[in-house]
Parts: structure tokens; C-alpha cells; sequence
């Protein structure tokens, strides 16, 4: 399924169990997604840290229900949580950012401005967390301890930030990237029919499981 | 609009987001601990509404970094994708949740007409944060379903942590920013 047309899939459903209450929903949901995830061949770590991560707050907000609020709705809003990490899960082992960009860029229309300064971002995210982790390291050697309350952190990274927008944009620019010129593909993304056909289909069975159930 | 929104400003948009979530990330187990602390007494959604001011943090700082329209919007949602990618603790409620805090961070902007980049645009931005982001942990984390003093402890809760981290927080940081002449 095209992953631009995915995105909207689950973020619909998503939307719809965050407005409703229904129990059986939220399972179906969680076995179905978790069924893909096996299919797609999820490893078990990842399969187990989806399992432990939302731990703590699907029992903080049961607990929290069950003192202050109603149990029904403690449950429902616990399995909820559930929901969504799977939901989550079940579009980013499916679906990667690039694919998830191209389609936008080439079939909704995105300028290539965004489509490839968010790329090139994203693809900075490891080198902005070293250089984080740089920040606090070499505060730390004057004994100044950043954490995630002190303004300095913050300008120091923004400032490195800006020094990696500029050389990448510079980057970029020096590689012909023309904002709002017309672009060739290398690899061409048209969606098929029949994902539109999917879509309307899951959403459809959500529709009959709210209703029935 | 035109004009702001070039490559390098895009980019720099995006590693702000990233920068915030990373900062936010990496304090993950204050949420958690805290989030346990609270638990035996039914207290957790405290754990969300003392922390809230961390999560929407990007959108003021890019609407003060870039003083232009949209760039709260832009900041939450590019933000919640990467962070979705990145394997936040949400899913697939991140996508929705940055939709959100977008708007409304940027509504308190809207409402100053875009001219306020100073406390009365911190005031009204955290108003508007505050209180659609409220509505919306109704549904989303059923709120609904507590007492009238327990909302109104959680509203003022999270206010508070709006205030500073969205507020007072990020005026510290632009105005680092503004000595060493990166903005204006």
C-alpha cells in the first residue's frame, strides 16, 4: 500500500478510537496490527519493546480511572494506549520516511523544498545527538551541568543547528537543488488503484465494528 | 511567507524540532518515574500535565526563532514525524497530538496578529495551548471522566508547565539568541 495513503488510513482510525469507546475495537485493532507486524517479519526485541514501553502509562492511566474515574473506562483507555503504539509500529517497520516523502513530493503535491530539506534534516538526527551529548560532555568538564532546563543547552544546540542548516542548504544548493523548479524522478511513485480500494475498505470495516459492537 | 521558507530555514525548522525531542528523549525516564510515583495514588495524568510544557516546547521557540506565520504548525508536525520514525513512546497519537499542539500554539500568535513576539505572545500562546490541548487529553486520555477538582487541579498543572518551559524557557533561550545577533 502506498505510504502516504497508509498515513491517512491510520490516522483516521487513530482519530476514531480516541472519540469512541469501544473495547473490542482496540483489540482488533492490536491483534491486527500485531499479525502485519509478524508478517512483516518484526524482530523480537522490537516486538518486545513495543510490549514494555507503553507499560507504564497504559497502568498509570488504568490506575488513575480506576481511584479517580470509572474501571470501563480505565480498560478502554489503557488498551487505547496500546492501540496506538501498535497502530504507530505497524506504519513505521511498513513504511520508510523517504518513501513516505517521495510519495507526498511526486503524488500530493508537497514542494521538494520541504520534501527534501525535511529528508536532509532527519538524516541529521544522529549527529545532532552527538552533538547533544557533546555539549553537555564538554559543560561537564567545567563542571556545568546542562539538563533539559537550562537555556544554554538549548542555544548551544540551536546555534550547531544553524551551522548545519547553512552547510547542508550550501550543500544542496551547490548540487543544483532549485527551490520551486520543476524536478525529475529517478524512481517514479504512482499509487495504484487499489490502494485507494484498501483504504476505503479498512476504514469501512473500523465503520462496522463501531457500529455492531 | 515566501521568503521565510527557503531550504535553510526548513531545515533549520526541522533540527529545532528534532533538537527539542531529542532533549525530551533523553529525560524520558523523568515521565516514567514520575508517571510511577503517581501511580498507587491514581495521580499519573499529573505525570503528563507537569511534563506537558517539554512536548510542545518547539512550537513557541520556532514561532520566536523565525517570527513568521506557521512556523509553530510546521515545527509540531514535522517534529511528531520524525519522532515517530524515531520510535516515540505514542505511535501513531504523536502525528495527531503535534497536529494539535500546533495549532494551538500558533492560534496564541494568530491572535496577536503575528506582531507580539514578547510576553503578551507568551501569555496568549500559552492560553491557547492550554486550553485546546485540555479539550483534547478530554477525549484522547479521558479526563472526562474526573472529578470537576481534579480537572481543575490538572488545568492549572499544566498551565504552569506550559508557562515555563513554553514561556518563560524559551524567552530565555531567544533572548541568548538575540545577544549573539542570530535573530533579530
Amino acid at each position: 500500500m502506498d505510504p502516504a495513503l497508509k498515513l491517512i488510513t491510520i490516522l483516521i482510525i487513530a482519530i476514531e478510537i480516541s472519540f469512541t469507546q469501544n473495547l473490542i475495537l482496540n483489540f482488533i485493532i492490536i491483534i491486527v496490527s500485531l499479525l502485519i507486524l509478524i508478517l512483516n517479519k518484526i524482530s523480537l526485541k522490537s516486538l518486545l519493546y513495543i510490549f514494555l514501553v507503553p507499560i507504564i502509562p497504559a497502568i498509570g492511566i488504568y490506575a488513575a480511572q480506576l481511584i479517580n474515574g470509572s474501571t470501563n473506562y480505565g480498560i478502554i483507555l489503557a488498551t487505547r494506549v496500546y492501540a496506538y503504539v501498535f497502530l504507530g509500529t505497524t506504519f513505521t517497520k511498513t513504511a520508510s520516511i523517504k518513501d513516505l516523502i517521495f510519495t507526498l513530493e511526486q503524488n500530493f503535491k508537497l514542494p521538494a523544498k520541504f520534501a527534501y530539506g525535511v529528508l536532509g534534516a532527519f538524516n541529521l538526527t544522529e549527529t545532532i545527538r552527538k552533538e547533544i551529548k557533546q555539549i553537555k560532555l564538554a559543560a561537564a568538564m567545567r563542571n556545568v551541568h546542562l539538563t533539559f532546563f537550562s537555556p544554554t543547552l538549548y542555544f548551544k544546540s540551536i546555534m550547531s543547528a544553524l551551522n548545519w542548516s547553512n552547510l547542508l542548504a550550501e550543500g544542496m544548493t551547490s548540487h543544483l537543488f532549485v527551490e520551486d523548479s520543476p524536478r525529475t524522478h529517478f524512481k517514479n511513485i504512482n499509487i495504484n488503484k487499489l490502494d485507494y480500494v484498501k483504504m476505503i475498505i479498512i476504514i469501512f470495516l473500523v465503520q462496522i465494528v463501531l457500529i455492531k459492537f | 511567507m515566501q521568503k521565510t521558507w527557503n531550504l535553510r530555514n526548513i531545515i533549520l525548522l526541522t533540527l529545532i524540532s528534532i533538537i527539542c525531542g531529542i532533549i525530551f528523549f533523553a529525560t524520558g525516564f523523568i515521565y516514567n518515574s514520575l508517571s510511577l510515583m503517581l501511580t498507587p495514588f491514581g495521580l499519573a495524568p499529573f505525570a503528563n500535565d507537569i511534563l506537558i510544557g517539554l512536548w510542545i516546547m518547539a512550537a513557541p521557540l520556532a514561532s520566536f526563532i523565525f517570527k513568521a506565520p506557521g512556523a509553530s504548525i510546521l515545527s509540531e508536525v514535522l517534529g511528531s514525524v520524525v519522532e515517530m520514525f524515531l520510535g516515540g513512546q505514542w505511535g501513531a497519537a504523536t502525528m495527531i497530538g503535534g497536529f494539535i499542539q500546533g495549532i494551538a500554539s500558533e492560534l496564541g500568535f494568530t491572535l496577536t496578529k503575528y506582531k507580539h513576539y514578547d510576553w503578551i505572545g507568551i501569555i496568549s500562546t500559552t492560553l491557547t495551548t492550554t486550553i485546546i490541548t485540555f479539550i483534547w487529553d478530554c477525549f484522547k486520555n479521558g479526563y472526562s471522566a474526573y472529578s470537576i477538582h481534579m480537572l481543575i487541579l490538572l488545568f492549572i498543572t499544566r498551565m504552569i508547565s506550559i508557562f515555563i518551559f513554553g514561556g518563560i524557557l524559551t524567552k530565555l533561550v531567544t533572548n541568548m539568541l538575540t545577544r549573539s545577533n542570530v535573530i533579530k
